[in-house]
């Protein structure tokens, strides 16, 4: 535990004092570094006796280059074991001890969940440190993982709602990293070698990339003195390869990319643009406004196309970060027939942000309700380690989360009209729509520059980018 | 977001299976208004939210041919207007406070859901009172909402192959009893249910002494109390809704269903045997059985099937029941792996277990799975409010939560065996198959 350094403790913590509902803080934390430099994040909680812990690399599908799924394929090869604990090792312990390990790869940020009982925790950690340190990629299960993560890819694309996401990555982003699909495609997963996999550990899975997260029923010194021993003596082999950009949004003309799914009973679509970058200033006021539009059951996306016009079953918008950027979309479903009224009624509710703008008591409703359900959201150790890994990796300050009641209180309507001006796309609105192409052809038409495609291809793109 | 979802059955069943509690039994304050509408009461400031899970005792079971998927369809009219509370206004209402809710409908049970800062629970029940005593059935409302259901019903079938197929192996499954429809409803039903039959089924069914009501969060219980009878006292007591009256009757042969649809890029299968009521003795075995088969990556069917390639996914799925009902097996095939080679393997597998048995260390782990998934559970107030609520309504009695640990410790391999003979037999199945082609 040398040179182990607490750098912030945080004044509250929300155990036994119930606050009021305006007053959330994040619970007390320490942060501070290993020998090797690896960051550490510490949360001691005891209401139960569990512990999460994660391990998180900055490293994710825009570190991916022509081998889309390699970031993702690599996190999941940790769990194929080292060479001290196979496979066959890693499942029956954890799963004996009735605990949970998995990997998480998102576009910027790969790395090791788990989480198990206090007392499990010597037997589990070594483990846990080892494969993320020292996999070796086991060739037979790599191919089987390989194979199913292909047919995984195949099926995600029986459901539309599981990708149209995905679609409207790549349409926003082209050519940029962000565009890459986290999974991959049928095609770039099946290219994918063992030799990749290591070579990616080998270039982004090192201490001066890594944060080690704990969250739970543990004793500080104790676990600063584990981790030490489990992690610090990874050492990093090379230079780190260097942080680039990773795309804008191309929004230079209204766009849709329609996508046919044969036998589709009802259209999936989305609209919108640019958004804003996770550690962005005005983004928790952002939340507020989203909160208005599409964020809620009675905002006014949902309460057109559902309660006043029972054309779907739900209709909502959502601001998209990254580190560097971001998107924002409006997305909603409904009967292949009834597409075209959706669509007009989605595009005229939003253009509400501009034509009439938001009331004050609207907008006193939403902060309430914002600040009303931010507790839960982090209510788990689990929920807590998350936000503290989005945190390392996208470099926000916790100063967002402890001065998040401020923000919310200090947003008036002429402020929340600036915004809107700010940060919603308004025009040149990147759409797009999947469903019976031959029903919406002449529809999806109207709202831009058309470009088809279909679901049972492999991956997010059309064959031959324009 | 998913909002007023419906599930088509039950909720995940957290069980527990050690001494080590962090909820006791004497925690929980209960009371009972002389309308007979009861309340679970645990105070947790962990949090400066409460939920308030209400269960009505009313679900698709108790429909009939012609209005099915009414239980689900009026869950939506709750929201649509009441006396004091207008169209809107009650999520408008809940929202400027700070709150939100949801709702699930399933074959027996109605739940609504509401989470909010803990300040504002008298505004919650001041909604909710208003509802139960006056609800408004605006015609206006019930259009508009058919449209929302229809949605709700085709955007389930158009994402999920499992709800596809698992409403076909129910129909076949069920040959008389309720069960045999789905929650949401045939189409025909949504599109036709009259004012009358929403006004009957609010009439025989939202009755005050049919509803259990659970709060949990940064409450004091006395308070509670008081605002209770303040709000809900003056809803008048009403006779209990009938009883179901189908018995389903035995079953005598395997039953077969297959389902077409073009986009399954590979085969989904579903393995159905009847089951006993959730409150019967067998309830604990069954479900260390499920885990044993399907939990995790040491699980039979997982290392059966998707180690070995023939599927990419395996699992189990029962609802909590008042009637007998069912415990599924499904699999997703992996590419080109004929749905029959499939099945063989995960019937080989069923049958094994029935005969052999499972080891020491399998019990072991399944036991304790069970109490670290009580410990998650246990890490939100909507756990804890869930737990309560589904133990209260589903075994009699929120107590007997607190006496699962007990029941699980006591189960042997012998007893997991005994279940696994008695429940997995042939002439007790539905099979299933879903692809994109009939061969």
């Amino acid at each position: 535990m040398k040179r182990f350094f607490a750098i912030a403790v945080a004044a509250l913590a929300n155990m036994g004092s119930p606050a009021f509902a305006g007053d959330f803080r994040l619970p007390a934390f320490e942060t501070g570094k290993l020998s090797n430099g690896i960051t550490v994040y510490l949360m001691e909680r005891h209401d139960v006796p569990l512990i999460a812990v994660r391990a998180v690399l900055k490293a994710g599908a825009v570190s991916d280059r022509q081998q889309a799924g390699l970031a993702n394929l690599t996190g999941d090869g940790l769990l194929l074991g080292s060479a001290k604990f196979d496979k066959k090792t890693v499942d029956q312990t954890f799963d004996f001890l009735g605990a949970r390990i998995s990997s998480v790869t998102g576009t910027e940020q790969s790395g090791l969940v788990a989480d198990f009982a206090r007392d499990d925790a010597p037997r589990l950690l070594p483990i846990f440190a080892d494969i993320l340190q020292h996999p070796v990629f086991d060739a037979e299960e790599f191919n089987k993982l390989r194979a199913r993560t292909i047919d995984e890819l195949r099926q995600a694309k029986e459901s539309p709602r599981n990708v149209v996401q995905t679609y409207y990555r790549s349409m926003l982003f082209g050519s940029g990293a962000y565009a890459n699909p986290v999974s991959g495609t049928m095609s770039s997963v099946a290219a994918l070698q063992r030799s990749d996999l290591q070579a990616f550990h080998r270039a982004y899975y090192r201490p001066d990339n890594a944060a080690l997260i704990v969250v739970g029923d543990f004793k500080p010194a104790a676990m600063r003195q584990q981790l030490e021993s489990l992690f610090g003596q990874w050492r990093a082999g090379g230079e780190m390869p260097k942080p680039a950009a990773n795309g804008k949004v191309q929004a230079d003309k209204a766009r849709v990319w329609l996508v046919n799914k044969s036998d589709a009973v009802e259209t999936t679509f989305l609209f919108g643009g640019a958004g804003i970058a996770r550690n962005d200033p005005d983004y928790v006021p952002l939340q507020v406004l989203n909160t208005i539009l599409g964020g809620r059951f009675t905002s006014w996306l949902n309460d057109e196309l559902r309660v006043n016009s029972g054309l779907t079953y739900g209709a909502r918008s959502e601001f998209s970060t990254l580190s560097q950027t971001g998107t924002f979309a409006v997305s909603s479903f409904t009967a292949t027939p009834k597409t075209e009224a959706a669509l007009a009624l989605a595009a005229s509710t939003y253009q509400r942000l501009w034509d009439k703008g938001i009331d004050a008591a609207t907008l006193e409703s939403a902060k309430a309700y914002v600040k009303g359900q931010y507790p839960p959201r982090f209510e788990t150790s689990q929920q807590l380690a998350g936000l503290l890994a989005d945190m390392y990796v996208n470099q926000v300050g916790r100063e967002q989360i402890d001065n998040f009641t401020r923000d919310v209180d200090s947003l008036t309507p002429e402020r929340a009209r600036q915004l809107v001006d700010k940060h919603f796309p308004r025009d040149k609105l990147q759409m797009v729509l999947i469903g019976k192409a031959d029903a919406i052809r002449g529809i999806a038409g109207k709202y831009g520059d058309m470009t088809e495609l279909d679901i049972t291809a492999s991956g997010f793109a059309p064959a031959s980018p324009k | 977001m998913k909002w007023k979802t419906l599930l088509a059955s039950g909720c995940l069943l957290y069980g527990m299976a050690a001494a080590a509690q962090a909820v006791t039994a004497e925690q929980v304050k209960t009371f009972t208004l002389p309308n007979g509408m009861k309340f679970l009461v645990l105070e947790n400031t962990t949090i400066p939210n409460a939920n308030m899970y209400t269960f009505w005792k009313v679900g698709s079971r108790n429909e009939v041919p012609g209005i099915t998927g009414l239980s689900h369809f009026f869950e939506h009219m709750m929201f649509n207007g009441s006396k004091k509370y207008g169209p809107k206004q009650f999520d408008r209402t809940m929202e400027a406070n700070g709150g939100s809710n949801n709702a699930y409908t399933n074959s027996d049970v109605t739940v609504y859901q509401d989470w909010f800062p803990a300040t504002s629970l008298p505004v919650i029940f001041d909604l909710e009172s208003d509802r139960i005593a006056n609800l408004a059935i605006d015609p206006k409302m019930v259009e508009s909402e058919r449209g929302v259901v229809l949605s709700e019903r085709s955007t389930g079938l158009e994402n999920s192959n499992f709800r596809a197929l698992l409403q076909q192996v129910q129909a076949a499954a069920f040959s008389a009893h309720p069960y045999s429809w789905p929650v949401i409803g045939h189409e025909s039903d949504i599109k036709a249910w009259t004012q009358a039959d929403l006004r009957r089924y609010f009439d025989v069914y939202y009755a005050p002494n049919n509803a259990v009501a659970v709060i949990v969060g940064d409450v004091k219980a006395d308070a509670v109390q008081r605002l209770a009878e303040q709000y809900f006292a003056g809803i008048p007591k009403r006779e209990l809704p009938p009883a179901v009256r189908t018995v389903e009757p035995e079953q005598k042969g395997e039953r077969r269903v297959f389902v077409q649809k073009e986009s399954a890029s590979s085969a989904n299968l579903v393995v159905a045997f009847k089951s006993p009521a959730t409150n019967s003795a067998d309830y604990y075995a069954l479900d260390v059985l499920q885990s044993i088969l399907t939990g995790g990556k040491t699980s039979r069917l997982y290392k059966a099937l998707v180690d070995t390639r023939l599927a990419t996914d395996v699992g189990a799925f029962s609802g909590r029941n008042f009637d007998p009902g069912l415990v599924s097996f499904y699999s997703v095939a992996a590419r080109d792996v004929p749905a029959a080679k499939l099945e063989q393997a995960m019937l080989a597998e069923l049958d094994k277990v029935a005969r052999e048995g499972v080891t020491a260390d399998e019990l072991q782990k399944v036991k304790n799975q069970k109490l670290l998934n009580f410990y998650r559970a246990q890490e939100t107030i909507n756990g804890k409010a869930a737990q309560l609520g589904e133990y209260e309504v589903f075994f009699g009695d929120y107590k007997k939560l607190f006496d699962a640990p007990d029941a699980y410790r006591k189960l042997s391999a012998a007893d997991i065996q005994a279940a696994a003979a008695k429940y997995f037999k042939k002439s007790q199945r539905t099979v299933g198959v879903l692809a994109s082609r009939e061969d």
